[in-house]
């Protein structure tokens, strides 16, 4: 490592290097096919089924009949919940929310979390100092409150545009609800990467005065270079892992809030919500919470599974493979 | 050293006053207030009842009073439930969310301690796939989740323990065992990424070079630098799990802190919302404050100036 | 705490597993849900909902703390534990003057509160003071403005002095002057009671001004006059003796002593009160006059009530506890009555994805008809909800039939009051309902689907009002709606949830318009709602606070009502005056049903459905009944360990006699006609 990071030339082949080495590892290579599959189904997913069966994740069948629990069928391959709606819909749309939120919580937390604990440790002293209290103070807030301000001050009806745009990739009509699933992404990105900021700098800290720190400091390396070039990917292990655990704590923490009216906006659905519904229906209408539950479980594994390998892969002197 | 830590803990006091008053601005921000009902309470009662709270004074006055009040350690009176002082609610539900936080905590840790430190060891090995698609497991089924399908299991088919409520020591298990397998796996992910991170070192190889026991390479030396990342997780995850976990406490019907500081911030139970955010606050950064403090113990080229 | 603390700790892991198998061994419950055997103490653990806010009956507004007031404070009359309707209780018996305005009780002499202090009339008067007096903060005052002047005082309301005597009403305003009855024993307090109203103004001096400046003919009449404040000893409250009370109202009230049961009205211990004050009601001081006692309260986890020794009718009080579990979350509460740790659980409690699983059991679930319903305000200040038709569309395009039977225990709500509920006002208002056909030159058919399920109609309505839908069955539009400004909004909880997807696949079904949902936490919601902030529809849910259709009629009466709507109506609110004033009982329901008949031509609401009781106890839990509020007189509760005398293949529970309960209601209301 020492030795690559003083030549860029070869650093350019680490990253060829650690794509030869990820895709040789059949685990990781089974967790990428698996969350592409995913995403792919859950973009199109909702579209094929609609025109196929008919049914949307709200469509509450016009017949009396068909508004009950009914069990996995071919028609409903997950079956329905009590409302008649097809679960199947409801879990792709769900997935929508759930890999969003996910996806955005772990950005925030990689870039902010990452720089920032990054920062604090290698400049150390005073600026350390201030700002880890700065994330004290933000651990102490109720995340709560936070969501609940800005759902009144930001989520009325006069929406800005944008916001508009936006909840339109998501896959919705443009219409207020679905701005409350925006501030949920900006709210959870707000507190997800705090804790990945601590276990950065906590690793900084014990690297920084490593000799190869030194050596870049000699060879006139600025700080920036340092902290970015030599420190952070020496502190990819516990990183990569941690980013890991962000996404299925944000998926909970989205289903929390969800549960106490400040997430996701009905008839929406997530995956965390829709697990929590089926729970309590789990002695009678085992379905509910069983494939919601799956293919997430499944989403995290696979997640998970794709960690691990990017993190041997790009760990130069693992070279088990 | 000592300097550090005596810097610190005075550093505690202005920033759990900072957390204080960003949360009574929020509260402040946000829509409806603590008497707020279906029914409309007379304009009278509600303007004595403003009068009382001092809702109409200016904001600097009320903030002043605010933080007068908890410069004296005195949180107030709780506004939902009449005449219950917020010091003593706190004391109160604390000691439940404590002993269940910190057994679960300890549980996670003998737990996943042990699963990471093998896994890393005998990295792709049976045993690191299934410990770690364990740990998976624990991390992907949330509590919500966990904690009705044990009492499903325990309480309902096999009959063994209670489906809820506080009451002896068999009442502890599930929420226990909910709480403490998502921190298991937490530390079991983590440690398992420390110990390999750190078994490539310079000093590890030197370890071994000197010709010291494995055993001895990994427990005198690997374990300390590979548990960093555990450490800095350790903080606020201690500290949370102390001042209490809503869902868990809902499940089970366990009067913890949790629930009700989740209840008073929805109730705007201000003086509540503000003694219970001061309380986690000051536990947070104490408990930071350990955690930098075992920095330097566990790994020696950690140094505070 | 500490002690359970410690006894935890002492506990080896090991002997606590034996120790559990041991007690929680597989109970076989035949045809019962989960675990069925009785607690060896006869103690009641019920399940009451959020932890009580305060033990002052005074204070808080809330149903759990209802059920809790009812084991410790004993009023002038409670609740029949079947029909809610008075029976005594403090008050052995009452006359009503025959303009249903003044009430005279006549109390038991043996009655004490639980410290063994005699109560006496004076008792109330205090009590009933304290209640309208502002500084008491009670959110439920309200309730009883219909005592004279308690409204004028609970506000601080002035009466006007001047040239050394008190400006009347009719004075001023030239109405007709306003005059009670005299009725029981004269007294001073009698002759001012009695009375013509006098002239109260608001105590504030800017609202005042405000007031003259509209009126000049007002600001005449009392200019240069003194200004004397509406105090607690002008309300229509007087202790004519000892034993006897008198309470005049402002009008005539026949729903009046139904609604004397309620919390607002059950008197707090004066002598404990002021050596007290604000703390009168920790657990270590506080002393009631009800069955019960304060045993000990922990907070959110347990209220262990016992029996007062002291209660007049101890004798006829079954258990010897109540222990009352502050737990709102349904999956937990429906896990421990499966395993038997508590006996009963407060109302609409069962998931409605549960009902079918429960309803088997059919000695323990208890679905009846309540005195409650469910609808959407439509926030009529706003467009397009400011125009009826607009409003009758969307009441006119829900299938209410598919409602219910989607929420199981529900019954379709057509109007304001709940059919089913009140039987003598539901032929009332049928027969209402056919002079207004007659009026309006309806055919029967036609008039059968009116304000209820006819999507053409609505269809055609929203068109009439620059709406018009497109499209044909099954895929209806109607572009020119302005969705962007209209929304569902409700607080959140799964069954407000569960209605709202509902309705919005109705609207989207019939009319062609999507109407987004807005789940709030409870909070922003009641805001949001309070204020009419919200745009479109909001949650509405109504449960009685007494048995007469006055309850929801009254919901949408004067400027400053609950109804949620911004509806305000002169005509209407001189209606139900009218009605109210009415002294035969049938007239009187006619009158109310035409005040209906008229609010439901406004529309401010699309009615949803009736509500029914949902909810569980335990065969061996006799005496307690799904009564239309959930409203439970403990004292007629008790627990059989007799299993042969369980509830078994019970048909309705309401109808089903039982000897003991009914002896005892007889004993007790024996005391009423004895003169």
């Amino acid at each position: 490592m020492k030795d690559d990071s003083t030549s860029p030339v070869k650093g350019t082949s680490l990253w060829r290097d650690a794509m030869r080495r990820l895709l040789r590892n059949r685990l990781a290579v089974f967790g990428l096919i698996v969350l592409v599959f995913i995403s792919v189904s859950v973009i199109v997913g909702p579209a094929v089924i609609e025109a196929t069966t008919g049914y949307t994740y709200d469509y509450i069948p016009a017949d009396n009949e068909l508004v009950k629990a009914m069990a996995p069928s071919l028609k409903h391959p997950m079956g329905t919940d009590e409302a008649g709606r097809d679960i199947l819909a409801r879990v792709l749309q769900g997935g929508r929310i759930s890999l969003l939120v996910g996806i955005i919580s772990t950005l925030v937390s990689l870039i902010v979390g990452v720089s920032y604990g990054a920062i604090a440790g290698f400049l150390g002293g005073r600026i350390d100092n201030l700002m880890m209290r700065i994330v004290d103070i933000l651990y102490a807030i109720p995340y709560i409150l936070i969501v609940v301000v800005l759902l009144a001050v930001f989520g009325g009806t006069n929406s800005p545009e944008w916001i508009k745009w936006l909840t339109k990739l998501i896959g919705a009509e443009g219409n207020q609800g679905i701005s409350q699933i925006l501030l949920l992404f900006f709210a959870l990105g707000l507190v997800s990467w705090l804790t990945m900021a601590r276990v950065v700098r906590g690793q900084i800290l014990s690297l920084k005065n490593e000799e190869f720190v030194l050596a870049a400091r000699a060879s006139g390396v600025s700080n920036v270079g340092i902290i970015f070039r030599h420190l952070i990917p020496n502190a990819l292990g516990p990183v990569i892992v941690y980013a890991t655990l962000t996404v299925p704590s944000v998926m909970l923490a989205e289903a929390f809030l969800s549960f106490l009216g400040l997430g996701v906006q009905a008839p929406y659905a997530s995956w965390g919500s829709l697990a929590s519904a089926g729970i309590k229906n789990i002695a009678i209408f085992p379905w509910q919470l069983i494939f919601p539950g799956l293919t997430m479980a499944l989403t995290l594994f696979s997640l998970n599974f794709l960690g691990d390998g990017l993190r041997d892969a790009l760990d130069p002197q693992t070279r088990k493979f | 050293m000592l300097g550090f830590i005596l810097k610190r803990l005075l550093l505690i006091i202005p920033m759990a006053l900072i957390a204080v008053s960003v949360t009574w601005a929020l509260i402040r921000v946000a829509p409806g207030t603590f008497y707020s009902s279906e029914k409309k309470i007379p304009a009278a009662v509600e303007a004595k009842l403003r009068e009382k709270y001092g809702l109409d004074d200016p904001w600097y006055k009320q903030y002043g009073i605010m933080l007068s009040n908890i410069a004296r350690g005195d949180f107030g009176i709780s506004l939902k439930y009449e005449g219950q002082p917020v010091n003593e609610i706190i004391a109160r539900h604390l000691p439940y969310s404590a002993v269940i936080g910190l057994l679960a905590y300890l549980l996670a840790l003998a737990i996943g301690l042990v699963a990471g430190t093998i896994a890393a060891l005998r990295q792709n090995s049976a045993f690191d796939y299934a410990s770690m698609a364990a740990a998976m497991l624990g991390l992907s089924v949330p509590n919500f989740v966990l904690g009705p399908l044990l009492v499903l299991v325990f309480s309902f088919w096999l009959y063994l323990l209670p489906p809820a409520r506080w009451g002896g020591f068999t009442s502890l298990i599930l929420p226990v065992v909910t709480l403490a397998a998502i921190y298991a796996a937490y530390i079991a992910r983590l440690t398992r990424a420390g110990l390999l991170e750190v078994m490539r070192s310079d000093y590890i190889r030197t370890a071994r070079a000197k010709g010291l026991s494995e055993r001895s390479v990994i427990l005198r030396h690997a374990l300390r630098g590979g548990l960093l990342p555990v450490v800095s997780f350790t903080g606020p995850a201690l500290a949370a799990l102390l001042a209490g976990t809503v869902v868990v406490e809902k499940v089970f019907a366990i009067p913890g802190l949790g629930n009700i500081f989740i209840q008073s911030v929805l109730n705007r139970d201000e003086p509540l919302v503000l003694g219970i955010v001061a309380f986690i606050s000051v536990l947070v950064m104490i408990f930071n404050l350990i955690v930098d403090i075992a920095y330097g113990f566990i790994d020696p080229r950690i140094r505070y100036e | 705490m500490n002690r359970s603390v410690g006894k935890i700790l002492s506990f080896s892991l090991i002997a606590a597993l034996l120790f559990s198998v041991l007690s929680c061994s597989r109970v076989d419950s035949g045809n019962y849900f989960g675990r069925t055997v009785p607690p060896d103490d006869n103690v009641l653990r019920y399940v009451s909902g959020a932890e009580p806010e305060s033990f002052d009956p005074h204070i808080s507004s809330g149903q759990p703390e209802a059920r809790i007031y009812m084991a410790l404070f004993d009023g002038l009359v409670e609740n029949d534990p079947k029909t809610l309707l008075p029976i005594p209780a403090i008050a052995k018996s009452w006359q009503i003057s025959s303009n249903v305005d003044v009430f005279v009780f006549k109390l038991r002499d043996n009655a004490k509160w639980s410290d063994g202090t005699p109560i006496s009339a004076n008792d109330f008067v205090y009590s009933f003071r304290r209640g309208f007096d502002a500084e008491t903060l009670s959110r439920t005052a309200s309730l009883g403005y219909f005592i004279r002047y308690s409204e004028d005082f609970n506000n601080g309301d002035v009466f006007v002095k001047k040239d050394g005597r008190f400006l009347l009403e009719h004075e001023v305003n030239g109405t007709e002057p306003y005059t009670v009855n005299a009725f029981g024993p004269e007294t001073e307090f009698a002759k001012f009671i009695n009375g013509p109203t006098r002239l109260t103004l608001p105590g504030d001096e800017k609202e005042r001004a405000k007031l003259f400046e509209k009126d000049e003919k007002l600001r005449m009449a009392v200019d240069g006059a003194e200004f004397v404040p509406v105090s607690a000893e002008d309300i229509g409250v007087e202790a004519v003796d000892d034993m006897t009370l008198r309470l005049t109202l402002r009008q005539s009230a026949p729903f009046f002593l139904g609604l004397l049961a309620h919390q607002f009205f059950r008197p707090v211990p004066r002598h404990i009160v002021e050596k007290h004050g604000r703390d009168w009601t920790k657990p270590e001081n506080i002393v009631t006059n009800g069955a019960f006692k304060v045993k000990h309260h922990r907070p959110y986890d347990e209220l262990f009530v016992i029996k007062n020794e002291n209660y007049w009718d101890a004798e006829n009080v079954h258990l010897d506890g109540i222990k009352f579990y502050p737990i709102d979350e349904n999956a937990t509460i429906l896990n421990l009555y499966k395993g038997g740790a508590i006996d009963a659980f407060l109302n609409h409690s069962v998931p409605a994805s549960w009902i079918d699983e429960v309803r088997q059991y059919k000695d323990e679930y208890l679905d009846h008809p309540e005195n409650a319903t469910a609808y959407y305000s439509m926030n009529i200040t706003k467009p397009p909800f400011d125009d009826v038709r607009v409003r009758r569309a969307f009441q006119m395009s829900v299938d209410r039939d598919a409602l219910s039977n989607y929420r199981k225990v529900t019954k379709p709500l057509y109007d304001l009051t709940p059919a089913g509920i009140f039987p003598d006002y539901d032929k009332a208002r049928a027969m209402v309902s056919e002079e207004m056909r007659v009026e309006k030159k309806k055919t029967p058919e036609e008039w059968a689907k009116y304000n209820r399920f006819d999507p053409a109609e609505a269809r055609r309505l929203l068109g009439e009002a620059g709406f018009p839908v497109e499209g044909s069955e099954g895929n209806f539009a109607c572009p020119k709606f302005p969705t962007d400004s209209v929304s569902l909004t409700f607080n959140t909880n799964e069954n407000n949830r569960m209605v709202a997807e509902f309705m919005q696949a109705q609207w989207k079904r019939h009319l062609g318009i999507t109407v987004s949902l807005k789940s709030q936490e409870f909070r922003t919601f009641l805001k949001d709602r309070n204020d009419l902030q919200y745009t479109g529809l909001a949650q509405s849910l109504w449960s009685g606070d007494y048995m007469d259709p006055f309850t929801f009629l009254g919901l949408h009466y004067g400027r400053q009502n609950d109804g949620g709507s911004g509806f305000a109506d002169k005509e209407y609110d001189r209606m139900l005056d009218e009605a109210n004033s009415e002294l035969d009982f049938q007239k009187r329901y006619e009158k109310l049903a035409r005040a209906e008949a008229y609010v439901m031509d406004k529309l401010p609401v699309v009615t949803l459905s009736i509500y029914a009781t949902n909810w569980l106890k335990k065969p061996y839990v006799k005496g307690m009944y799904p009564n239309p509020g959930t409203l439970h007189p403990w004292k007629f509760v008790y627990i059989e360990k007799d299993p042969a005398k369980w509830d078994r293949n019970v048909d309705n529970i309401m109808a089903e006699s039982n000897p003991r309960t009914t002896a005892q209601l007889e004993e007790l209301k024996r005391t009423m006609t004895q003169n």
